[in-house]
């Protein structure tokens, strides 16, 4: 479904990614992870086309997207789910969601209130992300979890085909965590979801399989069980100086 | 208050607008107050026009006057060259021009922000005003362009200043529907998305930058008819139309008042058209220091009311009531 | 056209480069240091011009105006930036909107004090006369504006490399909270960017006397638009972007007007609206995230 070849992607002097190549196929679920400066979020901004790559390609369902902005990769059915919470302050919940849901329709009409349908299927997602009663509340006056799941609702009124995740449970409590895990798990499994994270019980509880990235390279790819038993990534882990062929 | 008694009383209240020189005829009879009232709904367009962006979308221009002049030379010039003096003609050539220049100028500033963006079109506009200035064939120089004709419509002729007032209290009723339609439409609610926090509107699927350019050229055709509305109320057009001063007042005028509401402008076209005409005719000739107390309440407000009259206005209100 | 022509086209384009450049100046330190465009700058060019007016007038001579010019506007800057700024750190856009104020209230001013009619001011006698040059007689005056541009880009270049105000300037540390955890003293620094930023505005008026007036509207042109065009070109916040804004924009205005006449604005129009497609941030500028 998404997939990446050769990616490279240096900055100025520094190498962030460096030949990464992955096939994430429809309806699975890849989770990134890899020590810190690994090039997880580089990856990931490549794949939703804020960054472009200085080599190598990107995919999504065979179409080549390399070329495409942010805004027509999102039309094509991808979603991006910010490290850090990316939300229209001073609208509530349900406003928030609803220019979500009326992206696909474009925005060029000018005299009419957008269409309760609209607003009605804002409220349906908030609801199944566990906001319900929260609509007309202003981003500012919810709490860090509660941005969180604000975030996740506005990513899947996109009616994506490709979810990416940074860091979904950064910043958050164990019971926040576990709702927000709860979630993403009980999402529709057509859905293809890249999520990278550093926490390994949401890995654990989430990921069909795992990729594992250090200094901008893919060191080791399986499922999780397999990742997890790897000597290799765990020496990269612990911090031992590696030399990757 | 329910719904339909606010519609009848905004539309008892844009009657009594429009028909101002009718019933205000009695005690008014050198129409000063109509005069000065139809400049300010002039103004009141343009800046209800330059809050598209400021007070929307986020984009804060400094050169929106090169579209108000533009839009009032081409109505002068067009009923000049083309010999007519009929309203669609002229106007419709303003506001052609107006958007054209918009387009132009849009497509070079839309992709930056904030203080950048507002250089930009400060510098560009200066440059269409400096045009303006130095192409005496075309503008007449800085001689400015004169005999503008009072429009016409079909047999319909504008020269009596009451119809003349008419005809810009007609247009700022129907600006003012526009504005206040926009705001709660899809596309006002996206322009809101694009200030906010543009990068997550591209990542919901939002063309920005289209998005942006469409607002730039909207707002620079409307600044073009309340142009064409200056030109012929005054049938003068001068380049300091198009000059950074017209830009700045649009500014001043918006930010005071309120920037993002629809009152904000309105309001704001109030108080610096007392500031403008009122004060002056209060003081000795030769103490022109409209400009300076311009200033005065310009940076007061930057420093204490940011929200401008409006916002202060709301404030007050919730005081009051939670009392 | 002949090689005289070109060459005494292309000296003017020299000064008037030069000119832009000390006038330009000003207004890329300040936002070098401050993030602040400072709409004032046209009014504090302005002001120079006529505070020099007044000297001249009392005293008689040109280069104690020259002095004195930009002593008053450093004194000026000196208080409106605590009064105006301070208040307002970090609101970058509301720091702008305040020299806006500021500009429309100095103008007026301005215009009460010296009155609102076209005045000039002589160049001073021994720079009054003018020197044959290839194929022509060329006014001194405009040699020692292009000399006294390029000393004023060397001394300025002096300071960005070797004293440690200028090291923060280019490493673009403009931001408060990181310059006092380096042990500076915000306050004075931005107070005292802000004096020498007016100093050169006003510096700019005095040496511009002579060439073009001094009149009411100077403010917007050329000293504001021009200001402006050179570092929107050339970039914001380098002082090599000041440098190459002036070169480019000068001569390309001053054959503009040759060659173009009623329009040669346009020219200059083409050469902005071309950076702008191919590098928004102006030639040698540098990218800022300033709202």
């Amino acid at each position: 479904m998404i997939e990446t070849r050769e990616l490279r992607r240096a900055f100025g002097g520094v190498v962030a990614l460096d030949g990464v190549s992955l096939k994430v196929p429809e309806g699975e679920r890849r989770a990134i992870i890899g020590p810190n400066g690994a090039g997880k979020t580089t990856l990931i901004n490549v794949l939703a086309g804020e960054i472009s790559p200085t080599g190598g390609a990107v995919r999504l369902a065979g179409r080549d997207i390399t070329r495409l902005r942010s805004w027509q990769r999102a039309r094509l059915g991808l979603a991006h789910v910010y490290q850090r919470t990316e939300l229209f302050s001073p609208l509530s919940s349900r406003e928030n969601v609803a220019l979500a849901v009326a992206a696909r329709r474009g925005p060029y009409r000018l005299f009419r209130a957008p269409p309760r349908s609209e607003y009605a299927a804002a409220d349906a997602m908030l609801e199944r992300v566990g906001l319900a009663g929260r609509e007309s509340v202003v981003v500012r006056a919810l709490s860090h979890g509660e941005r969180r799941q604000l975030e996740l609702a506005v990513a899947l009124a996109q009616n994506p085909r490709v979810l990416l995740l940074d860091e979904p449970t950064a910043g958050m409590s164990p019971v926040e965590t576990a709702r927000i895990t709860e979630l993403v798990a009980g999402l529709d499994r057509a859905l293809t979801i890249v999520i990278v994270e550093h926490d390994m019980d949401v890995v654990f509880r989430l990921a069909d399989r795992v990729t594992v990235l250090h200094e901008g390279r893919v060191i080791a790819e399986g499922t999780a069980a397999d990742v997890r038993g790897d000597a290799l990534v765990h020496d990269v882990y612990l911090g031992k100086a590696v030399t990757v062929a | 208050m329910r719904p339909l008694v606010r519609w009848a009383l905004v539309a008892a209240a844009a009657v009594a607008l429009v028909t101002f020189p009718y019933w205000s005829a009695p005690w008014e009879s050198t129409r000063f107050a109509t005069t000065l009232l139809r400049d300010a709904l002039v103004l009141a367009i343009f800046a209800l026009s330059l809050d598209l962006l400021v007070g929307r979308a986020g984009m804060p221009s400094l050169g929106h006057a090169a579209f108000f002049g533009a839009g009032a030379y081409a109505a002068g010039i067009a009923g000049q060259r083309l010999a007519t003096d009929q309203l669609p003609i002229t106007l419709g050539a303003a506001a052609l021009v107006a958007a054209l220049l918009a387009l132009v100028i849009g497509v070079l500033v839309v992709r930056s922000e904030g203080i950048f963006f507002l250089m930009l079109t400060l510098a560009l506009a200066q440059i269409v005003f400096a045009i303006a200035f130095q192409w005496t064939a075309v503008t007449g120089g800085s001689n400015g362009l004169s005999g503008v004709g009072r429009p016409m419509l079909a047999t319909l002729d504008f020269s009596s200043p009451d119809l003349m007032y008419v005809l810009v209290a007609i247009t700022f009723v129907a600006a003012a529907f526009l504005v206040w339609g926009l705001a709660r439409s899809p596309y006002g609610r996206a322009l809101i998305g694009v200030r906010e926090n543009e990068r997550r509107m591209r990542a919901l699927g939002y063309d920005t930058a289209r998005l942006r350019l469409s607002a730039f050229v909207l707002a620079g055709t409307i600044a073009g008819i309340a142009g064409a509305l200056s030109a012929y109320s005054t049938r003068f057009v001068s380049a300091q139309d198009a000059g950074l001063g017209n830009s700045v007042r649009a500014f001043v005028t918006v930010l005071v008042g309120g920037a993002g509401t629809l009152g904000g402008p309105i309001a704001g076209s109030a108080l610096v058209s007392v500031i403008e005409r009122v004060v002056p005719s209060l003081l000795p000739v030769e103490l022109r220091i409209s400009e300076a107390i311009l200033g005065l309440v310009f940076i007061a407000f930057v420093l204490f009311a940011r929200q401008g009259m409006v916002g202060l206005g709301r404030q007050t209100w919730l005081r009051v009531r939670s009392r | 056209m002949s090689l005289e022509l070109v060459f005494q086209q292309a000296l003017n384009g020299l000064s008037f480069g030069a000119l832009l450049f000390i006038l330009a100046s000003g207004l890329s330190l300040v936002f070098g240091m401050m993030d602040v465009v400072n709409l004032a700058h046209g009014a504090f060019y302005m002001l120079g011009a006529y505070v020099a007016l007044s000297v001249v007038q009392l005293t008689g001579s040109f280069w104690l105006a020259m002095l004195a010019a930009p002593l008053a506007l450093a004194l000026l800057g000196l208080v409106l930036e605590p009064l105006l700024l301070r208040r307002l750190r970090g609101r970058h856009l509301d720091q702008v909107l305040v020299t806006i104020g500021a500009s429309l209230v100095i103008v007026d001013v301005i215009g009460l004090l010296w009155g609102r009619d076209v005045r000039s001011l002589s160049a001073p006698p021994g720079l009054d006369g003018s020197v044959t040059l290839i194929g022509g007689v060329y006014p001194v005056y405009r040699l020692f504006v292009i000399a006294f541009g390029v000393a004023l880009a060397v001394a300025m270049s002096v300071v960005y490399r070797r004293t440690k105000i200028g090291m923060l300037i280019r490493a673009g540390v403009g931001d408060a909270e990181m310059l006092g955890a380096l042990g500076v003293n915000t306050n004075r620094l931005f107070a005292s960017t802000f004096a020498t930023g007016a100093a050169l505005a006003g510096l700019a008026g005095v040496i511009a006397a002579p060439v073009f007036g001094v009149q009411p509207g100077m403010d917007t042109d050329p000293g504001l638009l021009y200001s402006l065009v050179v570092v929107v070109v050339g970039g914001l916040g380098t002082l090599s972007g000041a440098v190459a804004g002036s070169l480019l924009v000068g001569p390309a205005d001053t054959f503009g007007k040759v060659l173009f006449q009623d329009v040669a604005l346009a020219v200059i129009f083409a050469i902005v609206a071309l950076v702008l497609l191919l590098k928004p941030t102006g030639l040698l500028g540098r990218i800022r995230v300033a709202r």
